[in-house]
């Protein structure tokens, strides 16, 4: 009896970060995927992705008054905003030669400053507050355990977004339509649609999820002077967890972070500030492929 | 799916950008004052951009609301206030302080919200022979002998609030933090206070958690950890954005049953706003509440509500005792009150009245002798505030 008590006991505190650490994953396999889905499939490398992030982030903190049309609002005006930002990006990006990477990188990081500075300007250096549905302000029980009702949400609402993307990028043409771009723009010219405009739809739709993430995530990863750095970040080291070949890869890629940055700071507090580095220096030595190759392999 | 470049590469690309991501600058910019002739003239140094924009802000309302209730005089004469920007820490506090005391020639200098700021301008005061009235940030320092302060020294609040844990909490108490100098002193003024009257931490070790800072904004894992220990209450020192992440997210975790105890910080001001409902009921230590029941604290908190909107904060109230200060000193200075003699008043002054209670400058460490209260955030009228529930310690030394 006492035996199986400590048992229990020994998993039950970990519970709740473990359910964190799929809310906090989900919401960077969202944030991610924008950059996942330009540099994998389009080849572009953005690092104004976390821009994006903020600008959702920013749109839920002007927008979100603790109702739930201010919510659909806000989700609104934050993928249309971060959305256009991205179709500006593909514009900017225009000269630039597919596959570039430095002056991708350089132009882009550019823009991240520019835009960053724009966002404190308009919105004030303080990390704004950001006010969830007043009917999610509170908190559940989950296995007699209490957890915020936002988050629990938000874990049903991610998964939702992150099966809805899986069927559009493998029911749709549009993604076969944007590698033929990558391998053969001339002959993609040549069927009738503009290389051109296939990078501003490919920056659109990243633009949109991140901005999508940005507002939906804004309780999580609120916005402030760093977000855009810290998103970035996330997302970059997404890329080298999961790789860019498959979906399944990235969201791996993603939930692994998460679980790092909440059950591992549980488990190992004293280890917090360099564990999601220790696991990613971890999978580059061990798989120079990253997780993804296994995925594909499967 | 095919990639056009080898992944390799590109996954080198992602972790090197991973890399020099996780190093991040800061930058601010400078102000300017003006310079005139005639009165005399005093350097006010604050964070009026960046991270600190708030306390900064406040530090200089503080003062001019006693400039503006003293018909803009200190010690009788006329003040040519000559504002500065600090920026975000020394690298920007440093060139401007130096402007003030070179360029602007003041007779003291005032303000100052970080610690590495004053730090940083400590060695310019010795080499211009002008004092300082900080009254913010207040770092270790070896030579006070122009260093003043009106605040309080990091550790003060925890080994304040210590004895009524002590007595008002059954059980262990678990101490938790923000990793850096500030957040080391402030659980370190706790922690060795508590351990002195025979208080029990409920960390794991024994030791203060301390969380990453400020990469830490979710702070359920350590809430969980908290949980498994049994604490009976919680002690903890969080500013900012910080402070707000870790009261909403303690209100509606499992652990929100739990008491918790702090450093006046984490309600202060506008953080209590952001906060809200998440805020009820948490206790703190602090030096100031603007519900404080005497002649000096009615005027001071009615003239600001005059001007601005809510009640005044520790750091304006800080920076008004600042001038309050400055304004005796320079009376007593004599006819000629130079920088030195400003100095050699401010050590002779006693007793100073102020909004928080009568208290003095520590002979030996240039801070405040003073009187700590326990307060609550509770309903007043329609909005939460913290309203004092008790006297603490004199602390001081």
């Amino acid at each position: 009896m006492i035996a199986v008590a400590a048992g229990t006991n020994r998993i039950d505190p970990y519970l709740i970060p473990a359910l964190d650490g799929v809310a906090y994953g989900l919401l960077v396999f969202v944030a991610a995927s924008g950059l996942v889905f330009c540099f994998g499939v389009a080849n572009i490398l953005n690092l104004a992705h976390g821009l994006l992030y903020a600008i959702g982030g920013y749109t839920a903190a002007a927008l979100l008054d603790g109702g739930w049309a201010s919510l659909a609002l806000a989700l609104a005006v934050g993928v249309l905003a971060a959305a256009a930002a991205g179709v500006l990006l593909a514009g900017l990006l225009t000269p630039v030669a597919t596959g570039n990477h430095l002056s991708q990188a350089l132009l882009t990081f550019g823009v991240a400053l520019a835009g960053g500075s724009l966002l404190v300007a308009g919105f004030g250096p303080d990390n704004p507050q950001v006010q969830v549905p007043a009917a999610l302000e509170g908190s559940v029980l989950v296995a007699g355990h209490r957890y915020a009702a936002y988050r629990l949400v938000f874990i049903v609402v991610a998964a939702v977004l992150a099966a809805a993307l899986y069927l559009v990028v493998r029911r749709t043409r549009a993604g076969m339509l944007v590698r033929a771009a990558v391998d053969d723009p001339e002959m993609v010219a040549c069927l009738g649609v503009s290389p051109a405009r296939i990078r501003a739809g490919v920056l659109a739709a990243a633009g949109a999820l991140a901005g999508a993430a940005g507002v939906l995530g804004a309780p999580i990863i609120g916005p402030g002077t760093g977000t855009a750095d810290t998103v970035l970040l996330l997302s970059l080291v997404v890329v080298v967890l999961g790789g860019l070949g498959s979906m399944a890869g990235t969201l791996l890629a993603a939930l692994a972070i998460g679980e790092i940055q909440t059950l591992g700071v549980a488990l190992l507090p004293s280890a917090a500030p360099f564990l999601l580095f220790a696991a990613m220096a971890a999978v580059l030595a061990v798989r120079a492929r990253g997780l993804a190759g296994r995925w594909r392999a499967a | 799916m095919p990639l056009t470049t080898p992944w390799r590469s590109r996954a080198l690309t992602a972790a090197l950008l991973a890399a020099v991501l996780t190093t991040s600058t800061a930058c601010g910019d400078d102000a300017a004052g003006t310079s005139a002739g005639g009165s005399i003239k005093i350097g006010l140094l604050a964070s009026l951009s960046g991270t600190y924009q708030a306390v900064g802000t406040e530090i200089r309302d503080g003062f001019q609301l006693y400039l503006d209730t003293h018909d803009g005089k200190l010690g009788g004469r006329q003040v040519d206030l000559v504002v500065a920007d600090e920026g975000n820490g020394a690298q920007t506090a440093v060139p401007a302080a130096t402007k003030l005391l070179k360029q602007d020639r003041v007779s003291a200098l005032t303000g100052i919200v970080g610690g590495g700021s004053v730090a940083g301008v400590t060695p310019l005061l010795n080499e211009t022979k002008v004092p300082l009235v900080g009254s913010n940030g207040r770092p270790e320092l070896k030579d006070v002998s122009r260093v003043w302060h009106t605040s309080y020294l990091s550790d003060e609040p925890g080994a304040a609030i210590a004895q009524h844990v002590r007595d008002n909490v059954k059980g262990s108490v678990y101490a938790i933090g923000p990793d850096y100098q500030g957040g080391w002193d402030e659980l370190r003024g706790f922690t060795d206070a508590f351990g002195k009257i025979g208080g029990k931490l409920a960390n794991a070790d024994g030791k203060t958690t301390f969380t990453p800072f400020p990469a830490t904004t979710n702070f359920l894992p350590y809430f969980a950890r908290i949980k498994a220990s049994g604490a009976a209450a919680v002690y903890t020192f969080y500013a900012g954005s910080a402070a707000v992440d870790f009261v909403k997210q303690y209100a509606q975790s499992e652990i929100k049953d739990i008491p918790l105890y702090a450093a006046g910080f984490l309600t202060e001001g506008g953080v209590l706003n952001a906060q809200g409902e998440a805020a009820r009921d948490i206790y703190s230590v602090l030096n100031y509440s603007p519900d404080l029941d005497n002649a000096e604290n009615r005027a001071f908190v009615a003239a600001w509500k005059a001007k601005h909107d809510g009640s005044p904060t520790t750091y304006a109230l800080a920076s008004y005792d600042a001038a309050a200060v400055l304004d005796r000193a320079i009376g007593a200075a004599g006819n000629d009150p130079t920088p030195e003699a400003i100095n050699t008043a401010i050590g002779q002054l006693g007793q100073i009245a102020s909004p928080r209670g009568t208290w003095q400058f520590s002979t030996t460490t240039h801070s405040p002798v003073q009187k700590w209260y326990l307060r609550q955030v509770r309903q007043d009228g329609r909005a939460l505030s913290n309203t004092v529930v008790g006297d603490l310690a004199t602390v001081g030394r």
